[in-house]
């Protein structure tokens, strides 16, 4: 490692000396504490027998018993940089266990429906009795207060609920979905982001804070454009009919401003976009497609008269891209200043060019479930650049460690708590079946 | 109280979507984000619209007013070695500088993250692109459809004997900017720690591919292709979007759902039913469920069928209409919209913050007129006199 005064050797991470308990499961509340993880936080995930986290019953290697519940890939990706402990907070001792943890630490997270953490007995002002300047993240789908505060969304529900899948489809069609659960990470990133902005806080004023954020809410902004568009059209517009609008901004691939789409290419089912803003970027693909000719037709002569003859230019990008591979026509496109690049499918991406050359993707090793290839930390540092240091903890694989070494509990008390079904060494498979 | 970031100070050398969603997002928490803006022109998003009546106005740009909330404008022109100048003179004052030009460019201005730590070892650069700073994409060009492109989300939406279809609006370019927020407070984290700053990187392309639910994991893991292909609007007859009377609703129903999603429907005969009896039978009779629920979802409103879903704890969610958003009596109780007046757009209704701290400002400022804050910055933060303002503006550097 080289060194300068500007940026002295480091082994350190951002948020070493920070810890964190995660009561979440799924995805929404693990994206958070996982981008959180990869910054160096200690993050200690807290399950039990008859509550784990879903994602372990879920797509996992084939003839994967005994041990199947370590052995899923989707449990495997979120949860990697993280410590696993059980504890049933349902029990008075698993709660008294969770509030010494919550004592020393700096964050807790959950993202349970909006009234379970109070019946647990784990709300906010229990939590700051154990901790004065505890920060708590909440993540509820509609928030924690509200009439509809008891209603239960997913991912998908949420960028419904949010107004985004109004606004996504093809053009003529109706509303369409996006393919991920879309509401749980863009949460967790608002999430993330948040519990950073209150350690800040705390630094500062000594005090703690308690954060909800309610997925359907994190969403809306994503398309705030839009909320303040529509407001626009029904001032102006006697008996604005929003169904009609809205079925006017699906407009799938193509853009407000710009020509664009998404081209066949020559083998089955590939395809690649482009996108034109400029009028010298239109001239640019004229030259590459060995048509200069058109960037003097008027039909294509400013971006009003091409967005009028969108479906033209659709057909003469095709006649080009028909004959080439995906990466031939992006990099020739490319080469001459023209946006364009492959729609890669998943098969792909693992193989591109530009994230291997970035060192995007980390071979981590996983004891009960071999090796494969994930992406690394998103968030680049240049000076305290993150990695995949531990793989996704084993069902309870860190429970005697952090009870003994953290809670300073011997192993006689430890062993009793299993035997009082307080802490397990397996999840009980009936409850996500 | 005081506002959670109200310590921070940042430069905002953006224009677009990406960057300035993150730096409204560090100002509406509290930051004093200086943005920076072409003079004469400004932001690009002040000429893409929509606009009040249709017509073209710089102040009253909708994508414009919306993402450049309690920022403050100041025009230069960072290509001449005075607006460069300028712009590092305060960058020496701040927390973090947001960039979203390419590393190619950065060179070109001088302005790479070795140029701002030599006037501030403790600042952080923030670089927000489509491809990242290095690699062979990085000097590609890029817009949210290339970004939607290469993170693997694209070819996995829409319909299998379609082309892939974009979602809507700009969730690529939001992402790279909701990333890019959270980057930012980590190295400022650490900044305030150490005392030393560095370059925080989001790249739009690794944004979106690290999003990809089970669809990446899966493959990579198990070496599965079942799950990568595209499967329209149903994942399965109880993950999808139906039709119903006066719009659609969405559902997502998990193995554990099931009974509640009973209850909702009012259909307890298909618990006796073997084709559904559990989630591998239901599974294996996907077609079969799915018409049972057209069966219901053509006989209901978007408003029962969401009654229906909250009494009985079952995802079911309407597909809501900004209009629908505007007039949800749940958003209303919580106060999930502000009214911002602006001096030339007018009042409306904004969407509140995506994350409720109680020590947030409840009220924030209107998006910026362009060089509306030159007078203040320059005078108050760099000590710049009247007749140098007038000799700047003269020259056209402000």
């Amino acid at each position: 490692m080289t060194s300068s005064p500007l940026s002295p050797p480091t082994s350190h991470l951002p948020l070493e000396g920070v810890r964190i308990l995660d009561l979440t499961m799924v995805w929404a509340g693990p994206s958070a504490t996982r981008l959180l993880a990869d910054m160096g936080a200690e993050v200690i995930k807290v399950e039990s027998a008859r509550s784990w986290d879903m994602l372990r019953s879920l797509h996992f290697l084939s003839g994967s018993p005994p041990g199947w519940y370590d052995k899923a890939a989707y449990f495997n990706h979120n949860n990697r940089n993280k410590y696993g402990i059980t504890l049933d907070l349902q029990s008075a001792r698993g709660r008294e266990l969770a509030l010494q943890l919550v004592a020393k630490s700096d964050i807790v997270f959950e993202n349970y429906r909006a009234d379970v953490i109070g019946k647990l007995g784990l709300d906010y002002p229990d939590l700051r009795a154990a901790k004065e300047d505890i920060i708590l993240v909440s993540m509820p789908s509609h928030g924690k207060s509200g009439p509809e505060k008891g209603n239960v969304a997913y991912g998908t529900n949420v960028e419904q609920l949010a107004g985004l899948a109004s606004l996504s489809g093809y053009p003529g069609m109706g509303p369409h979905k996006s393919p991920i659960a879309y509401g749980d990470p863009n949460a967790g990133a608002i999430a993330a982001a948040a519990a950073l902005a209150a350690l800040i806080h705390r630094s500062e004023t000594g005090e703690g804070q308690h954060i909800e954020v309610a997925q359907w809410e994190a969403m809306i902004g994503n398309v705030g454009e839009f909320v303040l568009a529509w407001q626009m059209h029904a001032a102006a517009t006697p008996h604005a009919d929003i169904d009609a609008w809205s079925e006017e901004q699906r407009i799938g691939n193509r853009h407000r401003s710009r020509v664009q789409g998404v081209y066949a290419c020559a083998a089955e089912d590939e395809w690649v976009a482009v996108s034109i803003g400029s009028d010298a970027e239109f001239g640019e693909l004229c030259n590459v497609i060995g048509q200069p000719d058109l960037a003097w037709d008027a039909r294509f002569a400013d971006v009003v008269s091409r967005r009028r003859h969108h479906d033209e230019f659709d057909a003469i990008v095709a006649a080009w891209t028909g004959s080439r591979s995906q990466d031939e026509a992006a990099r020739e496109l490319q080469a001459a200043g023209v946006s364009a690049a492959p729609v890669l499918k998943i098969q792909k991406l693992l193989r591109d060019d530009n994230l291997r050359a970035r060192g995007f993707w980390e071979t981590v090793a996983h004891p009960a479930a071999g090796e494969w290839d994930m992406e690394g930390p998103v968030w680049r540092m240049s000076r305290t650049p993150g990695h995949v240091r531990m793989p996704a903890p084993m069902f309870g694989q860190h429970t005697d460690w952090v009870l003994g070494e953290l809670l300073g509990l011997s192993a006689e008390e430890i062993a009793a708590l299993e035997t009082e079904g307080v802490t397990a060494r397996e999840p009980n498979a009936g409850v996500h079946s | 109280m005081t506002a959670p970031l109200s310590t921070l100070r940042i430069l905002d050398l953006t224009s677009g979507i990406s960057g300035p969603w993150c730096t409204k997002l560090l100002a509406d928490y509290g930051a004093d984000v200086i943005k920076v803006e072409s003079p004469g022109v400004g932001d690009e998003s002040r000429a893409h619209g929509p606009f009040p009546e249709g017509l073209p106005h710089r102040e009253k740009s909708a994508l414009y007013l919306w993402l450049n909330t309690s920022k403050r404008s100041v025009t230069l022109d960072i290509t001449t070695p005075t607006g460069r100048d300028l712009v590092l003179r305060l960058a020496a004052g701040c927390d973090a500088v947001v960039l979203d030009q390419r590393a190619s460019e950065l060179d070109r201005l001088r302005l790479t993250h070795d140029d701002f730590a030599a006037v501030n070892p403790r600042i952080v650069t923030t670089s927000v692109t489509a491809f990242g700073q290095s690699g062979p994409y990085a000097d590609w060009s890029a817009a949210n459809l290339t970004s939607y492109a290469t993170g693997g989300q694209h070819y996995l939406t829409g319909d299998a004997d379609r082309e892939p279809l974009q979602n809507g609006g700009y969730q690529a370019l939001y992402q790279a900017g909701t990333w890019a927020f959270g980057a930012t407070l980590a190295a400022i984290w650490d900044a305030r720690k150490t005392g030393v700053g560095q370059q925080a990187e989001v790249a739009g392309q690794e944004v979106m591919a690290a999003i990809l639910e089970i669809y990446l994991p899966d493959f990579a893991y198990r070496k599965a292709e079942a799950l990568l292909s595209r499967r329209g609007n149903m994942s399965t007859a109880v993950v999808g979007i139906y039709p119903v009377i006066d719009g659609h609703i969405g559902i997502h129903a998990m193995p554990k759902n099931w009974p509640q999603l009973l209850d909702a429907l009012d259909m307890h005969w298909m618990a006796e039913d073997e084709r559904f009896v559990d989630n591998r039978a239901r599974l294996r009779n996907d077609d079969d469920l799915m018409a049972q629920m057209y069966i219901w979802t053509s006989g209901v409103t978007k408003g029962e069928a969401y009654e229906r879903g909250g009494r009985f704890r079952a995802p079911i969610s309407p597909v809501n209409t900004m209009a629908d958003l505007l007039a949800s009596k749940h958003l209303a109780e919580r106060k999930s919209f502000r009214e911002i007046a602006h001096s030339a757009a007018g009042t409306m209704r904004y969407p509140g913050p995506p994350a409720r701290m109680p020590t947030s400002p409840p009220e924030v400022s209107p998006a910026p007129t362009l060089g509306q804050h030159n007078k203040e910055v320059f005078t108050d933060l760099l000590n710049l006199s009247p007749q140098d303002l007038v000799r700047l503006s003269a020259a056209g550097v402000v």
